[in-house]
């Protein structure tokens, strides 16, 4: 019983400080969120008025916030799919094709993860340029002129050439996630299959991707929390939300809305929609995909 | 299960010390209050945007201030990015005394304590005296500087926010490329579209701007001219009705026409990335004419540029043949919050920003203040650009949106000129704009303060 005690004790002492700081600098700061956006407050002054639920009424009838909200989801949906396509493809070539030279493939589709996105803003903007763009110049090159767009200004499709820049800097780091754990499957497992006659496609969908479960899993939520925070920096970086909001994603309009429309309520119900918003999807999805975990 | 209940016991009570700490703190700080000790030795604390003159040139301001009052100590905060510095320190409740800041700015931090009433009345700073002169201030600064909704945000005849570095603003071209085609410097809108036709044949584009944003001087200037100053005030206290008006319709309509006239390129290259590829068709002589101020001839210093490039500004065109013309001034704010705690020497400090040896300091840094007589120590081009108003039918233009208290999801300047990008591209129609705009107007119009 003396012992039991004393063990108690100093487990909870051991784990304190973790929770200390956790509740200090996550739970408090978050619960703050929360109690800020029932309040109309410009930020600094001592006038806070409380305003229970008003800011979210103005909320839900503020198109730019739904033409913001809009955004974010079809960049979460592209981001996710398209990367995701892409890094197990090219994690299935390096780790089961005798590519030459793949480690340093490796290395070129990770570099992308290391740059800064400002970095990546400044890339993508040489990239789409009008004139001298690379994406024009070789449709130009290849007489394909009717391809040629206005990447950065034509409002149907900026939102797109958003994406494939978050497409661009995040292939890498997943191709190396699943790298990773295919290449813990045992190469028997393939060798059996192969002698039993199955090809390249049907080893991939019936030993690779089963095994890996797990690690897409895991990797649906870095997506869709990853896309949120990257499309704010992006977005202020390369296109400032523009033209005309068509590029603005929700938390760059709640930076708008909290500093520079001086509604600093307002701004914390948007980020209590976009922290719940998150929070729901991350948990649907991992839901939804949940598999019974196959042992190897 | 004793783990558990100590385990609960003791979040229980993070939970209250948690939000305990994140209760209320009434900042202390009482307004008024004088940090200094009994000997009158006072700390001043200013905080200035290091914009294009640089930091350096405060740095001599405070020696040369120092040297002249010998009982004030100034701590001296400079940054490009001001607000992520101090707001930080201002949430504290330590607040700087000084603030070199203009509204107009994307964080808005100026705008914001306008709308909070945070900032300090400074009119009686008009009567004092310049430090180390014998003129009152009012009698230094330039005429018109001191009744404008960008230094008396309530329009109520109070001083707020003083008036620094200021620029005319209007439309920049290449001297070089309009004489060797022959055209005249148009002074109305139809003789510059009839410019943009002919140059047009010749593949260069009448127009372009730098970001949306940049409208703000062309609009003003442009209400101004179709309506004066009363229909401009009107439209700056949102007036009901205002922007549905003939007078907005002719300013509504001839931005639409521009956008025919507008190079292709503009809209993509107008975010804050790479708005410099659009000031960069002017140096290409791939464009004519763009809205922008006096800077940007700094701004551009380095880029390259046509054969015997050279800088023209001219004020916006009058809407019929010997009607004014209008060239929008910009200009900095200086003012005091509130929650300052040496205000009587922050004001004294503000006095000294109009006397000569302030004002030559800053002129060396490329920075104008709005002085009387300093048009003439100007030479090259500066004199040029500062003496725009020196032509007959030329006026200055100045103001700002009146301050409102904030309105979620409401912002004039959004839908004003952030919306221009979505007419040049042709996504939205001239009407949907200026209905839009018509709309915010009616929220903010019982949001005023």
């Amino acid at each position: 019983m003396n012992k039991n005690k004393s063990r108690n004790i100093f487990i909870i002492v051991c784990i304190s400080p973790a929770i200390i700081l956790f509740t200090l600098f996550m739970v408090a700061p978050t619960v703050e969120v929360f109690r800020m956006s029932l309040y109309r407050w410009g930020g600094f002054s001592n006038t806070r008025e409380f305003v229970g639920l008003d800011n979210f009424k103005v909320l839900w009838n503020d198109t730019n916030f739904i033409q913001a909200f809009q955004n974010s989801i079809v960049l979460i949906v592209l981001v996710a799919i398209i990367t995701l396509v892409f890094a197990i493809f090219f994690a299935a070539v390096l780790t089961k094709e005798k590519v030459k030279g793949d480690n340093f493939f490796r290395v070129i589709f990770y570099i992308p993860n290391i740059l800064s996105i400002v970095v990546i803003a400044g890339i993508f903007s040489a990239v789409y340029d009008p004139s001298t763009g690379l994406l024009n110049s070789i449709f130009g090159v290849l007489s394909l002129e009717s391809f040629q767009q206005m990447w950065l200004g034509n409002q149907d499709i900026v939102i797109y050439s958003v994406a494939g820049a978050l497409v661009w800097q995040a292939v890498g780091y997943y191709m190396v996630m699943y790298m990773s754990s295919m290449a813990s499957i045992p190469a028997s497992f393939y060798e059996a299959a192969e002698l039993e006659g199955a090809g390249k496609f049907k080893q991939f969908t019936s030993i690779t991707l089963p095994l890996i479960w797990n690690n897409i899993r895991t990797t649906l939520t870095f997506y869709i929390i990853s896309t949120i925070n990257l499309s704010f920096l992006l977005v202020t970086a390369m296109t400032g939300g523009g033209p005309d909001g068509s590029t603005e994603v929700f938390l760059s309009y709640m930076y708008s809305q909290a500093y520079g429309n001086s509604t600093y309520g307002y701004g914390m119900a948007i980020g209590v929609i976009v922290f719940t918003f998150s929070f729901a999807l991350a948990g649907i999805v991992s839901h939804i995909t949940k598999r019974d975990v196959l042992e190897y | 299960m004793k783990l558990k209940k100590l385990f609960i016991a003791l979040l229980f009570i993070l939970a209250v010390v948690a939000l305990a700490a994140c209760g209320d703190e009434e900042a202390g700080g009482n307004s008024g209050d004088s940090e200094g000790s009994d000997d009158g030795e006072v700390t001043l604390h200013v905080a200035a945007l290091e914009s294009a003159y640089g930091s350096e040139v405060w740095e001599n301001i405070a020696e040369n201030y120092e040297a002249l009052n010998e009982n004030v100590t100034i701590e001296l905060t400079t940054a490009k990015n001001l607000e992520e510095v101090v707001r930080p320190e201002m949430q504290a409740g330590d607040y700087p005394d000084v603030f070199l800041l203009a509204t107009g700015r994307e964080e808005a931090l100026t705008e914001t304590l306008i709308k909070e009433n945070g900032i300090e009345n400074i009119s009686d700073v008009l009567t004092m005296n310049v430090p180390g002169e014998d003129a009152a201030v009012e009698d230094k600064i330039l005429e018109g500087f001191t009744d404008t909704l960008a230094t008396n945000p309530y329009a109520d005849g109070e001083m707020y926010l003083a008036p620094m570095f200021y620029s005319p603003t209007g439309l920049f071209y290449n001297e070089a490329l309009l004489e060797n085609h022959g055209w005249e410097v148009p002074n109305t809108w139809d003789e510059l579209f009839a410019i943009g036709d002919e140059a047009a044949e010749e593949d260069i584009s009448l127009f372009t701007y730098p970001l949306a944003g940049y409208f703000d001087t062309l609009v003003g200037s442009m209400l101004y001219a179709s309506g004066g100053p009363d229909f401009y005030d009107s439209a700056m206290t949102y007036e009901d009705g205002i922007w549905e008006s003939d007078e907005a319709t002719t300013v509504f309509e001839t931005i639409d026409k521009l956008a025919d006239y507008t190079h292709p390129n503009t809209v993509a290259n107008a975010n804050p990335n790479d708005f410099t590829r659009n000031q960069q068709l002017i140096l290409d002589n791939e464009a004519l004419f763009m809205p922008n101020g006096s800077w940007v001839v700094g701004e551009m210093a380095e880029a390259p540029r046509a054969d015997d490039f050279k800088w023209g500004m001219m004020p916006i065109p009058a809407f019929e043949d010997g009607g004014d013309r209008y060239a929008f001034t910009f200009f900095e704010q200086i003012w005091i919050p509130s929650e300052a705690k040496n205000i009587d020497a922050a004001k004294e400090f503000i006095a000294y920003m109009y006397s000569d040896e302030a004002a030559d300091t800053f002129m060396e840094a490329g920075a104008i203040q709005p002085i009387e007589g300093i048009v003439d120590k100007l030479d090259g081009e500066q004199e040029i650009y500062y003496s725009i108003y020196e032509e007959g039918d030329v006026l200055p233009a100045m103001g700002t949106f009146a301050s409102t208290e904030p309105v979620p999801g409401a912002s004039i300047t959004e839908e004003l000129y952030e919306k221009i990008d979505s007419v040049m591209s042709g996504n939205i129609t001239v009407e949907e704009w200026q209905q839009a705009v018509e709309e915010v107007s009616d929220q903010l119009r019982p949001a005023m303060n």
